[in-house]
């Protein structure tokens, strides 16, 4: 069954398309990434499915309800997101910022519940990030900030999540440590992963299904494997690509000209 | 990589007692102070006898001075410091930014407009009218209100072009009051002047009535948007993503801030640095979270301003200093002391 469905979705700011003409049906429990160049409408699409933006025509529905009918309320408890540059407030602690996730259960006048306070030790649990509880947010390392903020949406407890471009700026091991805390909230908690990201290697390692779209629109859209061998990846970015099979894993490899 | 300090509970709560007494010393001040010696228990008596404990020892001319004159200054002051410090801090909220203050959308360049015009036009200058307050409150709200349309069409505008449509209509409103005050005597130019400075001298308990239900209101909203504030923190994305209806939130801090700021300026005139400086020493001692900083900004804001005006009252009596004056003066000191502190504890 969809739980993501995205009917013709076009997207414009000011005259310039930005997302055009895109329709995908996003099946519950699975792991979608969008890859693409530079400017080719990944994060204007992901904002809109994450309800950021307004669609200029066509819509987009989660578990069959129009994100345009919700309110921030409503959106903030079917779809999360972890933004490409999060805002990390200083003087606040992870403890703290995680529980942010739960603002849409509570209200913005109540304090949290013992049921936010008891999902929010759960998410510690689940990402390992009790010994950063009492931490200021600021004095988190790259990777560790990242943890907290994936934290924080999984704290919202939605069916589907957001990530735009999630492992930019971390190091390998760190890259690899939150895909995989990340696969395994697909696999034990049935979440939705609607992810964009540029390492082709990784997002097919991970992903059970690649959408690459180029200028606001789809170009191709199918499992990993085929994907990353298609001709059009190439074509795309504009250069020479070979795929490696690495021990069963499809390595992307850019070949200078 | 440096060790968070994030404020315990503890001393959360130690802020919160020391915030609390000194308050009531400040109360005692307003009261007790002054060019008259009254004894503190004896006001202490009058003022249960009030609510039906006991009986007053001061007599009628010591009464007419602690019922008519101290203690409607000094509720006003409460209220004046207590609305300015929590416009302030909200005003740093919902802008993220730690310069704002409550005049920032144009709040005191549109009450200097009104006023002026009010002393120099209805007054002809040669004396400061009884509807000056009306007039200040006028211009006050008419400046918010061109901000706030200027600045992106209400509802759809972002912090940063608000700022900057406050920015400009200030400007506007204060080169206006320059013109104004350019065509006048210079009679009218020191009543201008002496308006602009805010002085608490002409409480009464009238003005504490006009002023009372709009800063009840206006200090209750902004205090309960504290957790909405500290949501914000991360950003208007982010916090939509989190549940956070952002717009509409901005809209009803921003419209209590001002109709509060705009309610006290009209009464007690321009008081600087108040609403900058009380809500920094107590992120400085609280943390930066919005749920504590605006409670405790309250009560450490009218304390804050009636020992100001206690020291404005005072110092030079029978003259007083201009009460803006004495709070930068008073301010800043303290503000670096608790910075200087802060660091060495950090470190």
């Amino acid at each position: 069954m969809s739980i993501v469905e995205i009917e013709h979705l076009t997207v414009r700011a000011g005259s310039k398309v930005l997302v055009s003409d895109v329709s995908l049906d996003i099946e519950a429990g699975t792991w979608c990434t969008i890859i693409g160049p530079n400017g080719a409408g990944k994060t204007s699409l992901v904002e809109t499915v994450a309800g950021l933006r307004k669609a200029s025509s066509g819509s987009v529905r989660i578990n069959g309800t129009k994100l345009a009918t919700m309110n921030e309320r409503s959106r903030a408890r079917v779809v999360s997101l972890v933004p490409q540059h999060p805002e990390v407030p200083a003087g606040m602690t992870v403890k703290e910022y995680v529980s942010l996730g739960r603002s849409a259960y509570h209200g913005l006048l109540h304090a949290p519940s013992a049921q936010d306070r008891r999902i929010v030790e759960s998410v510690f649990e689940r990402l390992a990030l009790e010994e950063f509880a009492l931490r200021d947010v600021v004095t988190l390392s790259g990777g560790e900030r990242q943890r907290m903020v994936l934290g924080r949406a999984l704290a919202q407890s939605t069916m589907v999540i957001v990530l735009d471009e999630p492992i930019t700026g971390l190091d390998m091991r760190h890259q690899m440590e939150l895909l995989e805390l990340l696969k395994t909230q697909v696999e034990e908690c049935g979440l939705t992963v609607i992810a964009t990201m540029h390492d082709l290697t990784l997002a097919g390692q991970f992903a059970d299904r690649l959408v690459l779209i180029n200028r606001g629109g789809v170009v191709i859209d199918g499992p990993a494997g085929e994907v990353v061998r298609s001709a059009e990846l190439a074509q795309c970015y504009g250069m020479t690509l070979r795929v490696v099979d690495v021990d069963g894993a499809d390595v992307v490899v850019p070949v200078r000209s | 990589m440096p060790e968070a300090n994030p404020p315990t509970s503890r001393r959360v709560a130690a802020v919160t007692i020391l915030t609390l007494i000194g308050l009531c010393l400040a109360v005692v001040c307003g009261l007790a102070i002054g060019p008259t010696p009254i004894g503190t228990m004896r006001i202490l008596g009058s003022v249960l006898s009030r609510v039906g404990i006991g009986h007053s020892t001061l007599d009628t001319l010591q009464s007419t001075i602690i019922w008519q004159l101290r203690a409607p200054r000094l509720v006003l002051g409460l209220l004046a410091g207590a609305m300015l410090s929590v416009a302030g801090g909200t005003y740093q909220g919902v802008f993220r930014n730690p310069l704002a203050d409550p005049y920032l959308l144009g709040v005191a360049a549109g009450a200097g407009l009104g006023a002026t015009f009010a002393i120099m036009d209805i007054g002809g200058g040669t004396y400061t009218p009884t509807w000056t307050p009306l007039m200040a409150f006028a211009g006050a709200m008419m400046a918010v209100a061109i901000t706030w349309i200027i600045g992106g069409r209400g509802l759809r505008s972002n912090a940063a072009t608000l700022i900057l449509a406050g920015v400009a209509v200030s400007a506007l409103l204060t080169s206006m009051q320059t013109f104004l005050q350019q065509q006048a005597s210079a009679q009218s130019i020191a009543r201008v002047y002496v308006w602009l400075l805010g002085s608490l001298a002409s409480a009464s308990w009238s003005s504490v009535d006009l002023v009372l239900p709009y800063v009840l209101v206006c200090t209750a909203i902004c205090v309960v948007a504290g957790r909405a504030l500290d949501v914000m923190s991360v950003g208007e994305d982010e916090s939509r993503s989190l549940g956070v209806p952002v717009r509409r939130v901005r809209f009803i801090v921003i419209a209590a801030s001002s109709l509060g700021t705009a309610a006290i300026v009209s009464a007690v005139g321009l008081i600087g640095f108040v609403g900058i400086i009380v809500p920094h020493i107590v992120r400085l001692l609280v943390g930066t979270s919005y749920r504590r900083i605006l409670p405790i900004s309250v009560a450490f804001g009218a304390a804050f301003l009636v020992f100001a005006d206690t020291i404005a009252r005072t110092v030079i009596a029978p003259s007083e200093l201009p009460l803006g004056v004495v709070t930068a003066l008073v301010g800043a000191p303290v503000f670096v002391l608790i910075l200087s502190l802060r660091r060495r504890m950090v470190r």
